[in-house]
C-alpha cells in the first residue's frame, strides 16, 4: 500500500488535467487479489491483462498529446527569444535595454515553467512505469505465472516510456537558459529571498509538484521488505534536506 | 445474465462514462452499442477451455470511429497469450513474441486510435450509429493484424469506479465468455494466417522509431504494418485503400513540426492555412488530415495564447509579476526563485534519467537471465531424457563453489556454472549504480526439480534467496 499512497499523493499534487491519467494502481491491485491461484487462465486474469493494456493506452495517449504540445511550445519559445533579440537586443532594430529585460524576464519564467512541465511528464512516465512493474510483480507472485517479464518488455517499448525526445527538449531548455541568461552573482545570499519567492503563484503548481516528485521518488526507493534484484537502489539526493524544507515552505501542506 | 442484456448494459454504462470522463483523457472510443447486435450473430460453439485454443480463437476487435465497419481489437488475449509461458504452450511462443513485439498502435484503416478530444465526441456518435455487421469480421481478417486498441470501456479513473465498474466487470466477463466461444473454423484458419502475416518481419525498426534519436525526420506512426522503415521524412506507408481515414496516433517530432511550420508559413500563416493545404504541402507519407488538423489547432492555440498554454494559473499572477518586476529587489527574488526552481527541476530530471536507465538495465538483465534459464531448462530436460545417470550432478556442485568468482565461463558442461558466471558478469556490469550495498542477485526462476544448484541469491543478506552459492561479487 505504500506505493499506492505515494502515487495518490503525487496525483493529488499533479497539474490539473493530469490527474486522471495516472495508473489506476488501486484498482489493479484489487483485481490481482481477486484472481484465483488456480492454474487455468481465468477470466479475471484476462481482465487484468485487458486493464493493463487499457492503462498503457491511456498513458500513451496522454503522453503523446503532451509531447506534441511541448514540441510546439518549444519551437514557439525559441522563436520568441529570437524575435526579442532581433527587436530589442543590442544589435536589433530598436535596441531597448528595458524592453529587452522585461520581455526576457517573461520568457525566462516561461522557459523555467516549461522545463518543469516537461520534467513532470518524464516523472509521470516513470511513476506509471514503476506502478506497472509493481503490479505485475504482485500478479506474478499471486498467480505464480511469468507475466511480468514479457509484459515489461512490451512496456519498455511503449511511447510513454520512451521519453528521450522530452529529455532532449529539457536539456535544450537548460542550455537556452544558460546562454540567454548567463548566471550572474552567486545565489547563496539571496537564497532566502528565492525560497520565499518560490512560493509565489507563477511557478507554484509546477514547482510544488516537482518537489513532491523528488521526495516521492526518494521514498519509493527507500527499500522495502520485498526488495529484489528487480528493485532500484535507494535514491541518493545531494540536497535532500533542502528539498524537504522546500516542501514545508509550500503554502499548501501536503498531508 | 443473458448476453444481449448484458451487452446493452455494458455499452450504456460506457456511453455514460464517455460523457463523464471528459474530452481529453479517453481518446479511444469504447465498445459501440452495435456490439450487442453483433454478438447474437456469432456462432455458438463449445466453450474453449485450454489457453492455447483461447489464443488461437480470438476474435479480434478493432475500433474505427470513422469507417463503416466497426471492429475492436481485443488485445486482451494477445497479451494473455504472452503470459502463460509456463502453461506448456510452447507452440505459442513464436506467436506471442510477435504479439509482444508488435507496436502498440494499430494503423489499419479500420482502427481509430486516439485522437484529440475534439474529434472524439464526433467519433463516439458515429460509433453508435453504425451497425456492426458480419462483414466486419471478415474484412478485418483480411487486413493486417493489429493490436490493442482498447481503452475506455473498463474505465479506470478513480472517480468513476465504484458500482459502474463492477457492473462492467460482470458484463465484461460475459462478453469474454462469448469471445471464447467463438470457435469458428473459418476464423480459426484465418486467424493463424494472420498471425503468420503479422509476422512483421522487422517489428523492431518500427519500434526503433520510437527509440531515442533513431529517426530524426520520421513522423512516427505506430502500426502493425510490416513495412520497412523508409529514410528521410516519410513514415511507413499504410497501403490500405482507406489510408486517408486512418486514425493512427502520430508522434510529432521537432523535425516534423518544422516541416509543418514551413508549410503553414508558405500558406500565409496559421490563420489562413487550411489542414488540407498543409497536408498537401508537407507531403509526408502516412500523415493524415486528422493529424494535421489537430496539430494546427494546437499550433494556433499556442501562438495566440502563449501564457495560457502554461499549465499553471498564470493569468492571475501576470499582473502581479508585472508590477513587481520593476522592483529590483523583488526581481532578484524572482530570479532566485526561478533559479531554485530550475535546480530542483534539473535534479528531478537527472534522477529520472538515472532511474530510467537502471530500469532498462534491470529488465535487460532479467530478460537475459530468463533466456539463459530457459535454455538451461531445455538442456536439462534433454539431459534427463538422454542419460539416466543423475548422480553426476551432485559432484558438480563442489566444483561450482570452488570456482573463483571472476572466472569466465569454463568450457564445462555444467549448466550451473554458466548461469553463475552470467550472474557474476551481470553483477559486475552495473558500475554506475548509486549504491553498491545491494548487488543484484541472479534470481532465476528455477523450480526445485532442476538438477543443478540454482545460483539464486547472492549472499548479501537476502531472505528471499533459496540455495545460492556464496560468492562475493
Amino acid at each position: 500500500m505504500k506505493f499506492g499512497k505515494r502515487l495518490k499523493q503525487q496525483i493529488e499534487q499533479s497539474l490539473p488535467g493530469w490527474q486522471d491519467n495516472f495508473l489506476s494502481y488501486k484498482e489493479l491491485k484489487k483485481l490481482v487479489r481477486l484472481i484465483s491461484s488456480s492454474s487455468s487462465l481465468s477470466l479475471s486474469e484476462a481482465e487484468f491483462v485487458y486493464l493493463l493494456n487499457n492503462e498503457m493506452e491511456k498513458f500513451n495517449a496522454f503522453f503523446l498529446e503532451q509531447e506534441e504540445d511541448f514540441v510546439i511550445r518549444h519551437k514557439e519559445l525559441r522563436q520568441r527569444i529570437e524575435r526579442v533579440i532581433e527587436r530589442w537586443g543590442p544589435n536589433g532594430t530598436r535596441p531597448s535595454h528595458l524592453e529587452y529585460r522585461k520581455e526576457m524576464a517573461k520568457i525566462r519564467k516561461e522557459i523555467v515553467n516549461f522545463h518543469g512541465e516537461m520534467v513532470l511528464l518524464v516523472n509521470y512516465s516513470n511513476i506509471n512505469y514503476t506502478g506497472l512493474a509493481k503490479i505485475l510483480k504482485k500478479y506474478d507472485k499471486r498467480t505464480g505465472r511469468v507475466l511480468r517479464l514479457p509484459f515489461i518488455q512490451k512496456v519498455l517499448q511503449q511511447p510513454f516510456f520512451t521519453t528521450d525526445l522530452i529529455s532532449k527538449l529539457v536539456k535544450d531548455c537548460e542550455t537556452t537558459l544558460e546562454t540567454v541568461f548567463p548566471p550572474s552573482e552567486p545565489a547563496r545570499k539571496s537564497r532566502a529571498a528565492g525560497m520565499q519567492a518560490a512560493a509565489l503563484p507563477p511557478g507554484e503548481g509546477i514547482f510544488r509538484n516537482t518537489v513532491a516528485a523528488l521526495l516521492t521518488m526518494h521514498e519509493i526507493r527507500r527499500g522495502s521488505s520485498t526488495y529484489s534484484h528487480f528493485s532500484l537502489p535507494p535514491l541518493n539526493l545531494p540536497d535532500f534536506d533542502v528539498i524537504q524544507s522546500l516542501q514545508l515552505l509550500s503554502p499548501i501542506q501536503i498531508p | 445474465m443473458p448476453p444481449a442484456v448484458s451487452k446493452k448494459k455494458y455499452s450504456e454504462t460506457q456511453s455514460n462514462e464517455m460523457e463523464a470522463s471528459g474530452a481529453m483523457s479517453r481518446s479511444l472510443s469504447i465498445l459501440p452499442s452495435p456490439l450487442k447486435e453483433k454478438f447474437p450473430q456469432l456462432p455458438d460453439s463449445p466453450q474453449v477451455t485450454s489457453s492455447q485454443e483461447l489464443t488461437s480463437n480470438i476474435v479480434p476487435f478493432c475500433r474505427s470511429p470513422r469507417s463503416s465497419n466497426q471492429k475492436m481489437v481485443g488485445n486482451l488475449f494477445s497479451s494473455a497469450s504472452g503470459c502463460p509461458s509456463d502453461l506448456a504452450c510452447s507452440s505459442l511462443s513464436p506467436n506471442t513474441s510477435r504479439w509482444m513485439n508488435s507496436p502498440f498502435y494499430s494503423t489499419s484503416p479500420r482502427d481509430g486510435v486516439s485522437f484529440p478530444s475534439t474529434q472524439l465526441s464526433g467519433s463516439v456518435v458515429e460509433n453508435n450509429d453504425v451497425p456492426w455487421n458480419v462483414d466486419a469480421i471478415d474484412n478485418f481478417l483480411d487486413l493486417p493484424l493489429n493490436i490493442p486498441v482498447q481503452n475506455g470501456p473498463i474505465e479506470t479513473s478513480t472517480g468513476i469506479m465504484g458500482s459502474e465498474h463492477r457492473a462492467k466487470k460482470i458484463d465484461w466477463q460475459d462478453w469474454t465468455d462469448e469471445l471464447i466461444t467463438v470457435n469458428d473454423d473459418a476464423l480459426d484458419s484465418n486467424w493463424s494466417d494472420l498471425l503468420v502475416d503479422v509476422n512483421v518481419p522487422d517489428p523492431d525498426p518500427k519500434l526503433l522509431d520510437l527509440r531515442p534519436g533513431v529517426s530524426t525526420c520520421q513522423p512516427q506512426i505506430h502500426q502493425a504494418h510490416p513495412h520497412p522503415v523508409p529514410s528521410g521524412e516519410s513514415c511507413p506507408v499504410i497501403d490500405s485503400p482507406t489510408a486517408t481515414s486512418t486514425k493512427a496516433r502520430m508522434r510529432w517530432t521537432p523535425e516534423l513540426h518544422e516541416v509543418f511550420v514551413d508549410a503553414v508559413n508558405k500558406l500565409g500563416g496559421s490563420e489562413k492555412a487550411t489542414p488540407k493545404g498543409v497536408l498537401k504541402l508537407m507531403n509526408v507519407e502516412g500523415l493524415t488530415i486528422y493529424h494535421v488538423k489537430s496539430h494546427l489547432q494546437k499550433y494556433r492555440t499556442a501562438r495566440f495564447k502563449p501564457e495560457s498554454s502554461e499549465g499553471t494559473s498564470e493569468k492571475k499572477s501576470n499582473s502581479a509579476a508585472d508590477i513587481t518586476s520593476l522592483d529590483f529587489k523583488t526581481t532578484v527574488g524572482i530570479t532566485e526563485a526561478l533559479r531554485l526552481q530550475m535546480e530542483v527541476q534539473k535534479q528531478l530530471h537527472e534522477q529520472l534519467e538515472i532511474q530510467r536507465n537502471l530500469q532498462l538495465r534491470i529488465e535487460e538483465q532479467g530478460k537475459h537471465l530468463q533466456m539463459i534459464f530457459e535454455q538451461q531448462k531445455k538442456m536439462e530436460e534433454e539431459k534427463l531424457r538422454a542419460s539416466s545417470s543423475n548422480s553426476d550432478r551432485p559432484s558438480h556442485l563442489p566444483s561450482i563453489d570452488e570456482q573463483p568468482p571472476n572466472d569466465k565461463p569454463e568450457p564445462s558442461d555444467d549448466n550451473g556454472a554458466t548461469i553463475k558466471d552470467v550472474c557474476i558478469r551481470a553483477d559486475e556490469h552495473p558500475s554506475k549504480k548509486e549504491t553498491s550495498s545491494e548487488t543484484k542477485p541472479c534470481k532465476v526462476r528455477v523450480p526445485d526439480d532442476s538438477g543443478c544448484s540454482p545460483p539464486t541469491k547472492r549472499a548479501k543478506g537476502h531472505e528471499t534467496g533459496t540455495s545460492g552459492a556464496s560468492h562475493e561479487s
